[in-house]
């Protein structure tokens, strides 16, 4: 029964507000349709970032996330994947 | 044997512990739920009434749209009553009128209350929307493997049976 956790789905207390990072370059990027590159993987998801594309760090390069509509009040870590399948190398011959 | 919503509630048991076999239905909300029908904590299934058991049924139906608790507050200890000569109409008005003002403390706990299909539904909606969107948490999901950090190396036996896309 605690109001914080409707308003915001998270458990993060309602009187700080969701954590984001003022991004400056945000309009000329969505003007321009150039990524944003950031390292800022913790950065909620606001509402005016729909449309643009970030260029998010996963502890070793940069990966592609197109924000949509959808993704709202998610962080952009979790569209930046830090984890790869094992996969067998082929020997070379 | 009683059936509530198609669920057979056990004659022998505690029906605070019986309602527990309802999906979604806790020890805290079963509680509630005795509450809201005045069943003591002793009561078992058979020393239910029907009228308990149709209102009880009639409530897990549809809890969001079922009628609100009567509200009879109680005077402060400090409470000193109106002089006789006031009328009952003027203090009937001054009541409802500070009832609209003052918000309502306490709200039903119970009427955002979700069981069985509706339930699963919002689960299998709510693992459908992370699938969309792409994140992590979907992508897990789909791989049947633990969402939150876990180890897989060995066990993780639940997520395995129970985090698929379909999980309902």
């Amino acid at each position: 029964m605690r109001p914080t956790q409707a308003v915001l789905k998270s458990a993060r207390s309602a009187w700080k507000g969701p954590y984001f990072i003022p991004f400056p370059n945000l309009r000329d990027s969505l003007a321009n349709n150039e990524p944003i590159y950031t390292q800022a993987r913790a950065c909620t998801i606001l509402p005016n970032f729909v449309g643009v594309k970030f260029m998010v760090h996963n502890g070793k390069d940069f990966l592609p996330v197109s924000v949509t509509q959808d993704m709202v009040g998610h962080k952009l870590g979790e569209f930046s994947f830090t984890k790869k399948r094992f996969t067998f190398k082929a020997t070379k011959k | 044997m009683v059936h509530i919503l198609g669920i057979n509630l056990p004659n022998g048991a505690l029906v605070r512990l019986a309602l527990t076999n309802i999906y979604g239905v806790g020890h805290h909300t079963a509680r509630r739920l005795c509450a809201r029908l005045q069943v003591h904590d002793q009561c078992k299934v058979s020393d239910l009434s029907p009228f308990q058991i149709t209102s009880l049924a009639s409530f897990l139906s549809s809890p969001a749209t079922a009628p609100p608790l009567p509200r009879f507050p109680l005077a402060k200890p400090d409470y000193v009553p109106p002089p006789p000569s006031v009328s009952a109409k003027s203090l009937i008005d001054a009541f409802m009128e500070h009832r609209k003002t003052k918000a309502l403390k306490n709200p039903d706990p119970l009427k955002n209350l979700k069981i069985e299909s509706e339930l699963r539904r919002e689960i299998r909606e709510n693992i459908a929307h992370q699938r969309m969107i792409g994140s992590y948490v979907g992508r897990r999901h789909a791989m049947h493997l633990p969402v939150r950090g876990q180890n897989t190396q060995s066990n993780a036996k639940t997520a395995k049976k129970l985090n698929r896309l379909g999980r309902y």
